[in-house]
């Protein structure tokens, strides 16, 4: 499986890339939006995209609209990894076409959790 | 603070739920079985801080401070970095700007009224707003002066009078 870490913080993309690749995802990563756009447009199709939701440039809110607008990438699914943890943040990322919302600080056992929900953990990595 | 109405932090939060918030980010962030243990210990001659700004209802910062050093093996916990592998100033200011980050989201969350967040910075602290307007929770990790410090905005400095006779 692939994984797409969008992250301003080059330690929370470590910390996620570390986590993912322990499950056996192979993992890019990029700096904001619009730098997840590029990697997108390049022709990387990730299973998941982990998105950071404040960075500059580009917010994660607005490369999920981004995303959503896009049929082509209809297949990614968008998962929030995020400080913002109000309730109307929430909706809004889920209406915006989020699948799932992780807020951290979270452990590696949350994130499990959220990739088994999603169906994207793989058979070998125990739930 | 942004307005006059506005209530002081001292209001709308304490040092408890900021120790709270601190409990759960140590782990998950800095490290299995590390904690922020609120008991102070003298300040170092030189801190370095990192803060995220809190827009909303209630404008201020969230400001995480310590000594270089500190944040040097902060960085090297968060990035479960290991001997030979060193951090470098980048790294440092990534990894103490996103400690900051997430202690001001969550922070954040706890504040009545819909607020947005800043992105980290690094430097020297902001200054203070008003002396009611501070919620700061001083303590150590792994024995080093560590400091958490909600504090409200100082207010713009007034416009300078330029009047120009008519």
């Amino acid at each position: 499986m692939r994984a797409l870490v969008i992250d301003d913080s080059r330690a929370m993309r470590r910390i996620v890339g570390t986590i993912l690749k322990d499950f056996g995802y192979e993992v890019r990563e990029a700096g904001d939006g619009r730098q997840a756009l590029d990697v997108l447009e390049e022709g990387y199709q990730p299973d998941l995209c982990c998105i950071d939701w404040n960075m500059p440039v580009m917010d994660g809110l607005q490369f999920v609209m981004a995303v959503r607008a896009n049929p082509a990438y209809r297949q990614v699914t968008l998962m929030m990894v995020t400080t913002e943890s109000e309730m109307g943040q929430i909706v809004k990322a889920l209406a915006a076409g989020a699948h799932e919302y992780l807020i951290k600080p979270f452990t590696a056992d949350a994130l499990r959790d959220k990739l088994a929900l999603l169906g994207l953990l793989p058979e070998d990595v125990t739930a | 603070m942004s307005t006059p109405e506005a209530q002081p932090i001292s209001a709308l939060l304490d040092a408890e739920t900021v120790q709270s918030i601190a409990d759960q980010v140590w782990p998950s962030l800095v490290g299995d079985g590390e904690v922020f243990v609120p008991v102070p210990v003298a300040p170092p001659a030189e801190v370095v801080s990192a803060w995220v700004d809190i827009i909303g209802p209630w404008r201020g910062s969230v400001v995480v401070t310590c000594a270089p050093a500190t944040a040097q093996a902060l960085t090297e916990s968060v990035l479960m970095a290991r001997p030979p592998t060193v951090v470098d100033d980048e790294d440092v200011a990534d990894a103490l700007g996103e400690l900051a980050n997430v202690l001001g989201g969550n922070i954040k969350s706890v504040l009545p009224g819909e607020s947005k967040l800043g992105l980290p910075q690094l430097g020297s602290a902001p200054s203070r707003g008003r002396l009611d307007d501070v919620c700061a929770l001083a303590g150590q990790w792994r024995g080093n002066f560590l400091t958490i410090t909600v504090q409200g905005a100082a207010p713009a400095p007034h416009a300078e009078r330029n009047e120009v006779p008519l």
